[in-house]
């Protein structure tokens, strides 16, 4: 860090970067900075998992969704109101920066399919999938194992309705897959914040989990 | 004798994998099948055929997210 870096909030680059670190857990930095994870989908699980890796300082996110911001999307999505019809990618990363500057953030306004998955995580660490329709995540789940079977896939179902948070779990079927949520409740049965949040949770936690070298759940 | 996630299952062999989900009232779509530690592909759902002592291992995912 150089003497030339600009000012933040009027003071130094430094000071606000190591200010920031002061209470991740030891040791944990450098290494979340040196990570690279990218995220498929910017909704509910995917805005929420980014905004918990960019706290805490992971290095480079990779943000992948075609969607824009609507009205339905803010019980649960972190999104503003003054964000609406913005590509949720580019009002994302308009926030995540806010919350910390030292992250480096890719946007990628694209749908994912079996034909773009190899180009689209070819430079990820962990690939975490956060969509919301169940066969984008089948296919995401079929088609990274093809491509990418050596990197970590992070994964969400199941976190409707207002079942018990204690129903929500993760499940690591095999090497380098994670699974995330309660495994049955659907989405029609509404989703909300805070039990969306706790699958986020589950998904961000595991994956800061596998940066610092911890493979069980 | 078929392993299907963990549990016997008979009358399954020689059935497409298309055919074994339907049966099951599986949405196609939105299932991952596992063939004996490899995964299925999508587009061999109806080439695939369940053999004896297979073991399958079906990930399923809800919507929502």
């Amino acid at each position: 860090m150089s003497e030339t870096q600009p000012e933040i909030q009027g003071l130094s680059y430094e000071a606000v970067y190591n200010g920031m670190k002061e209470r991740n857990v030891r040791d944990s930095t450098a290494k979340l900075a040196g990570a690279h994870v990218t995220i498929a989908g910017a909704g509910g699980l995917g805005s929420n998992i980014a905004i918990a890796l960019t706290r805490i300082g992971v290095g480079h996110l990779t943000l992948i969704d075609f969607d824009t911001v609507e009205l339905s999307n803010l019980n649960r999505q972190q999104f503003k109101l003054s964000q609406l019809d913005m590509p949720k990618v580019t009002a994302l990363k308009q926030n995540l920066q806010e919350f910390n500057p030292f992250v480096a953030i890719d946007t990628v306004q694209t749908k994912v399919t079996h034909e773009n998955v190899q180009d689209l995580f070819a430079g990820a660490d962990i690939i975490c999938e956060a969509f919301d329709n169940p066969a984008a995540k089948a296919m995401l789940l079929e088609a990274a194992t093809e491509f990418y079977p050596d990197k970590p896939l992070v994964m969400g179902t199941g976190m409707a309705g207002i079942h018990s948070s204690n129903t929500i779990t993760t499940k690591h079927p095999r090497p380098n897959l994670y699974i995330a949520g309660d495994g049955t409740s659907k989405g029609a049965e509404g989703l909300m914040a805070p039990r969306v949040m706790i699958c986020a949770g589950h998904e961000a936690n595991m994956i800061a989990r596998l940066i610092l070298g911890e493979t069980e759940i | 004798m078929v392993i299907v996630n963990g549990q016997t299952e008979t009358g399954i062999v020689g059935q497409t994998i298309t055919e074994f989900l339907t049966q099951r009232g599986a949405p196609l779509e939105n299932i991952v099948v596992e063939r004996n530690g490899d995964i299925v592909h999508r587009a061999d759902f109806d080439v695939t055929l369940v053999a004896e002592n297979d073991k399958l291992e079906l990930i399923s995912f809800v919507g929502g997210g």
